[in-house]
């Protein structure tokens, strides 16, 4: 299978990943931490059901409403307890740690032979192929909810949460339920990238999630990088910034990998080559 | 604008024309480790020396490594499992667990030599019938020297009571270790204290618990958050004249007392012994996943003598 290709399907995994960011950074301007655990929790679910009863559609059902449950706890936790929005998430993520260890029993959980969302649409044979459609499908069905959503009023009721709480209070927007809703929906997300993730790879595994914040927040950072070039306001196109961001990112590291670095620079030549692809509008202006 | 475009889409297009390998006589070996480690480290040295001994080395120019290493990280991990594979590898040598899972996900084809990894039972690859995987190769370990490691400590101290221990759930190998330790010191009659750590920086605390709580010995199982902070751990239970067991030998020259275990260079000499047979032979038949061969015991002097102990009394454990 082409390696750039796999990097793509990698990325389109992520995608709901993105979304969840999306959602919590730039509509609730909480960076939402829980990330990390309510992933893992998604994977974990899957896992635990793939290899228990062998049916996909519940394992990413259930791993989503996992993450919708996780959400809920950090939004109530920061709403109603008034605890500080990173410190929820801290919270909610560190507790989910010892949740998905003892829901595994063990830390890794391999899928081999088992059945997998990829397996779907069988009557196309090549196996890659089959895996890009279905992904490619996924994102669209997310991508098309996801922008009808926050279009209907209470889409923007939830937008206008983030943009400016005092107003839309005034408005009689119960903003407090708004962040508990949108913090929902965003882990709801996450945790259906996490059970596509460990699905793709072939198994769950307790350390994860670590560290997927930050991926999520670089891929939706250098999406926005791209749509203010195109001076894009639409939910829609920003949407697909996200989701052009998440790509970007994956192709990178695919780039730095197919480059063969001293593997003790990896992360350091992948850095720099996100910041000269970020900062390539202002670079000329800076120089 | 424009022109940045077009520079990031040339770039794009340029990186996309790496060319997929010409089929050399060379052999090409993929190798993936997950992160640095010294001890894991052994491992991959014994399995180039191994195929080195094969007749197969980089400097000859019979052999090309690909070697990529994870950084802990595990979407990278995949996309370096990618990698290896995009290069049509010969065969994909895989260190340690998580990257012998990786391996075998990835590819049904392709050979897989994996080193310190446990067996595939253990590590739940076998499938319904317990067959493990068609194209998983290499060596692994299972759990029993831990039996004759739990053994030791009555021999050398029988005097010891309460065995303290750390490690780290996060690890498979670990939490596996540690309910054998658990079954062991059940049968020895001796008590073990546990505590579990997250990360290096956790362990110091995690120890001094333990040797608040009567620990007479204390055993450092294979759990790589042990061998990243294993210093602090000689250092503090060295304070209370608590004599360290262990089953890595490269602990010993840390400061360990004793060790009982596989020797992480030979586990991936092992491994590299049967890639090499794979390469000259260009088959596999005769092969498949073995037991770890060589377990030996590793006795520290200096720290010894600390205890009144010498060699010889080790030697008469050995018979």
């Amino acid at each position: 299978m082409n390696f750039y290709l796999a990097a793509l399907m990698l990325g389109l995994g992520f995608i709901s990943l993105g979304f969840g960011i999306f959602i919590s950074m730039r509509i609730f301007n909480i960076p939402d931490i829980t990330t990390d655990g309510s992933y893992t929790l998604g994977g974990v679910i899957s896992a635990i059901i793939i290899s228990k009863y062998g049916s996909v559609p519940v394992a990413l059902l259930l791993s989503f409403i996992g993450g919708l449950i996780a959400g809920s706890c950090t939004g109530f936790i920061h709403t109603k307890l008034k605890v500080n929005a990173l410190l929820a998430g801290i919270l909610v993520m560190t507790a989910l740690y010892s949740v998905n260890l003892s829901l595994m029993g063990r830390s890794n959980i391999p899928l081999l032979n088992l059945p997998v969302v990829f397996d779907w649409f069988s009557f196309i044979n090549d196996a890659a192929l089959r895996e890009l459609a279905i992904l490619i499908l996924i994102t669209l069905c997310l991508l098309l909810f996801l922008s009808w959503l926050l279009k209907t009023d209470f889409g923007i009721a939830m937008r206008a949460t983030g943009n400016s709480e005092t107003m839309v209070r005034s408005l009689g927007v119960d903003s407090l339920k708004m962040k508990i809703i949108g913090l929902a929906l965003a882990n709801g997300l996450t945790a259906l990238s996490g059970s596509l993730i460990t699905q793709y790879q072939g198994f769950a595994d307790i350390n994860m999630g670590i560290g997927i914040v930050i991926l999520g927040l670089g891929s939706v950072m250098i999406g926005e990088t791209f749509m203010n070039l195109f001076k894009v306001k639409s939910i829609f196109f920003r949407l697909i910034g996200v989701i052009i961001g998440t790509i970007i990112f994956r192709m990178i590291l695919a780039i730095v990998l197919s480059l063969g670095v001293d593997p003790n620079l990896l992360k350091l030549i992948t850095a720099l080559i996100v910041l000269i692809v970020v900062s390539l509008p202002n670079l000329r202006k800076a120089l | 604008m424009k022109s940045i475009l077009s520079l990031i889409l040339s770039l794009f297009l340029f990186s996309c024309n790496t060319p997929t390998n010409k089929k050399s006589s060379v052999p090409v070996v993929g190798f993936l480790d997950l992160l640095q480690d010294e001890t894991l480290a052994k491992a991959k040295q014994g399995f180039f020396d191994a195929l080195a001994k094969g007749g197969f080395s980089e400097k000859d120019s019979t052999l090309k490594v690909i070697y990529r290493n994870a950084q802990g990280d595990q979407p990278t991990l995949i996309q370096a499992c990618d990698y290896l594979l995009s290069q049509k590898v010969d065969l994909i040598a895989t260190n340690p667990t998580l990257s012998t899972i990786t391996a075998v996900q990835k590819t049904k084809d392709i050979p897989v030599f994996m080193m310190v990894s446990p067996s595939p039972a253990n590590a739940k690859l076998n499938d319904k019938d317990g067959n493990p995987p068609k194209n998983l190769f290499g060596v692994y370990e299972t759990l029993d020297y831990i039996d004759t490691s739990v053994a030791l400590i009555k021999s050398i101290l029988p005097k010891a009571k309460k065995v303290g221990t750390i490690y780290n759930q996060a690890e498979p190998q670990s939490v596996d270790a540690y309910n054998e330790i658990k079954k062991q010191c059940n049968k020895s009659g001796l008590l073990l204290e546990s505590l579990p750590v997250n990360n290096s920086s956790e362990t110091q605390l995690a120890v001094q618990s333990l040797i608040n709580k009567g620990i007479d010995v204390f055993f450092a199982l294979p759990d790589n958050t042990v061998f990243a902070s294993f210093e602090t751990i000689a250092k503090t239970c060295d304070e209370k004249k608590i004599p360290v067991f262990t089953s890595e030998a490269g602990l010993v020259a840390r400061g360990a007392l004793v060790s009982y275990g596989a020797d992480m260079y030979q586990w991936g000499y092992q491994s590299g012994e049967q890639a090499v047979q794979f390469l000259k032979t260009k088959s596999l038949a005769g092969l498949k996943p073995e037991l770890v061969k060589v377990r030996k015991m590793v006795f520290n002097k200096e720290v010894g003598a600390k205890y009144g102990l010498t060699s010889a009394s080790i030697d008469e454990f050995n018979k």
